[in-house]
């Protein structure tokens, strides 16, 4: 599913080159569980983003559901995005004028994929994520785990090939952390391939494959 | 493909925006009602200008060009609404007699009595009028004759009738021949005109019962001194025959130097010049106020969204994560900022409408409604959004996604 070869990526401070990434090699495959681990400042973010289609790299060739991704224009990285990938967010990032079941919605309004009965599929996601009470709440009006599970039913209505967590349980205690780790498992045991990027080792237990990221390398790739 | 590549979900799409404006209502509403206000004055430019010239155009079609009409009593007389009797027979026949007139009616409105026909009761008004009344007003009939010189010499009781005046008392029955109380005298009605309508003076155009004017001085009114109004053509230039015709009547009533004129001209020249300085002023007036208020609104929608923009960072970040491309971020932003000031528009078109009879009835000005100003006032309101949203919903396209949701 996911290929990249020799990844580079680079700010640019004025003249002054600022490498992130310095050549990353991986490959995950369908139906994977991958923990990217990594402080802040190792560039496990920006290696998210490159795989989420939402930065390129400057250097490297990326393949992602056998598309060379490389040179792709704006409207098609747009659509791969709806296509193949959820995003959960760390701040949960659900709108805040529209109810819990319509921000599930969003991504059907992009969505070239005829997704049959989106309305009836959101709430079949949200009662099976234990909010069938809460389906017409605007976000103002839930708790922290239940806008990430929220934010979790809009990162799966699509129907995505790959669910990338950036930090979902940052902004969480301890305990609604690990409920929302548990739904990502069961997703997993479902055939979900997810990536779940975190800085907190206490997430290291969960998975199937950990990959710790060091100052913008690979620095430990163990597969349980 | 095409400009709604990413828009696949147009109901959802638009619904959407209709909650993002519902959430801003407290900004929205502003660049709304100046929209609104704008599109309220475009609208009734647009109604007042086109009454007003369909008036003037009628007026000028049914008086003919080369028409005077005299009243007795002055202006100040004819605002308050008196009719004042100052106007003699013998200034008439003076006047006809002005070089260049080649044909003149002459009347007499007599007050309002009932008309009765069976168990039928309609009050109208008399004129009484010379036999080329119909002629000169070429106004023709739907049944029987005019009546004849042979009626005018001998002040017959006969009449035609107006046909409202006919809708009123017949109802579809013919009405030639028949007899009908006029107050207490009985005539026999002779003709029926057609439909005039709406146009010239309104509906009551249509309400009123003609009869030779001998009939009426001598039978109904008694009064075979005065006369309530004469209406020349000339073939001579018309604002000379007006100087010429105002010499005659001051001289026959004796005004010295400093009076005013104990009577009225009118040209059909004068009411379209009327007609169309007030439009003309409503036009300056109402055009330069509703170019303010939709700049002004523009403006006011373009700062808010910018404000909002900023607000919004991580809103566009997010659809942009979940598949908005920046053609669909574009899109999505100029949809808002068009549906503000169209549903600003709709509400100033169904302000005017409301608005409409008021003006009207104030300034005494038809106003022609039509699916023109409907066009109008949509392709204006469409136009502003359109530009004071394409800077704000460019720079919101050119948000990028990590950007925003990095915060």
């Amino acid at each position: 599913m996911i290929r990249l070869r020799n990844i580079k990526k680079s700010y640019f401070i004025g003249e002054r080159e600022l490498p992130i990434l310095k050549g990353i090699d991986l490959e995950i495959k369908n139906g994977e569980f991958v923990i990217l681990m990594g402080v802040s400042g190792s560039g496990k973010t920006t290696l998210m983003n490159i795989v989420g289609l939402l930065d390129k790299q400057t250097e490297g060739e990326y393949r992602f559901m056998d598309v060379t991704i490389n040179g792709l224009d704006d409207e098609r990285l747009a659509a791969m995005r709806n296509l193949h990938i959820g995003f959960v967010f760390q701040q949960f990032f659900l709108l805040p004028y529209l109810n819990a079941i319509e921000n599930v919605l969003i991504p059907i309004v992009y969505s070239s994929k005829q997704i049959k009965h989106p309305r009836e599929k959101a709430k079949v996601l949200l009662t099976k994520f234990g909010l069938s009470e809460r389906i017409h709440n605007k976000p103002s009006q839930l708790s922290g785990g239940e806008q990430q599970r929220v934010a979790i039913a809009r990162a799966l209505i699509n129907e995505p090939d790959l669910i990338l967590a950036d930090e979902p349980t940052g902004a969480l205690d301890s305990k609604t952390g690990g409920e929302i780790m548990d739904l990502f498992q069961m997703l997993n045991e479902e055939g979900k391939t997810i990536i779940v990027v975190t800085h907190d080792p206490k997430l290291a237990s969960f998975g199937k494959r950990l990959i710790r990221i060091e100052d913008g390398t690979i620095s430990e790739d163990i597969t349980r | 493909m095409g400009l709604f590549q990413k828009i696949s979900r147009g109901r959802e799409f638009l619904e959407e925006i209709l909650k993002i404006l519902y959430y801003y209502r407290g900004r929205v509403i502003f660049s709304f009602a100046g929209v609104a206000l704008g599109i309220l004055s475009i609208c009734i430019i647009i109604t007042t200008i086109d009454g007003a010239n369909k008036k003037a155009k009628e007026i000028f079609e049914t008086l003919g060009p080369d028409s005077i009409m005299v009243w007795g009593g002055g202006e100040r007389q004819r605002t308050a609404r008196v009719r004042g009797s100052t106007l003699t027979l013998r200034d008439a026949e003076n006047l006809e007699k002005i070089e260049g007139i080649y044909d003149s009616v002459r009347t007499y409105y007599s007050r309002r009595p009932t008309m009765k026909y069976k168990d039928r009761k309609w009050q109208s008004r008399i004129i009484g009028s010379t036999i080329n009344y119909f002629e000169s007003m070429s106004w023709e009939l739907q049944a029987g004759v005019p009546f004849d010189e042979d009626d005018y010499k001998n002040a017959k009781a006969v009449c035609v009738i107006g046909s409202k005046v006919y809708d009123e008392l017949f109802q579809g029955e013919d009405a030639i021949g028949k007899v009908i109380l006029a107050g207490r005298l009985p005539m026999t009605v002779v003709g029926v005109l057609k439909e005039r309508g709406g146009g010239t003076g309104g509906p009551q155009i249509d309400d009123r019962v003609i009869m030779p004017l001998t009939t009426v001085t001598s039978r109904v009114v008694n009064d075979k001194k005065y006369l309530s109004g004469v209406r020349l053509r000339t073939n001579r230039d018309v604002s000379e025959t007006v100087e010429d015709v105002r010499a005659v009547l001051r001289r026959n009533h004796g005004l010295p130097e400093s009076a005013e004129d104990d009577f009225t001209i009118r040209s059909s020249q004068d009411i379209i010049k009327f007609v169309t300085v007030i439009s003309g002023q409503l036009l300056l007036f109402l055009g330069m106020a509703s170019v303010v208020a939709l700049v002004v609104s523009g403006f006011v929608l373009a700062n808010l969204f910018y404000l909002t923009i900023q607000e919004r960072r991580k809103d566009i970040g997010i659809r942009r994560a979940y598949g908005a491309s920046k053609r669909g971020i574009l899109l999505s932003f100029l949809f808002e900022s068009v549906i503000i000031t169209l549903l600003g528009g709709i509400a100033g078109i169904l302000l005017s409408l409301a608005l409409g009879g008021t003006f009207e009835a104030l300034f005494d000005i038809p106003m022609l409604f039509s699916y023109k100003v409907v066009v109008f006032a949509l392709m204006f309101s469409f136009i502003t959004g359109l530009i004071a949203g394409f800077r704000p919903a460019l720079k919101a396209s050119r948000i990028e996604p990590i950007e925003a949701i990095r915060g």
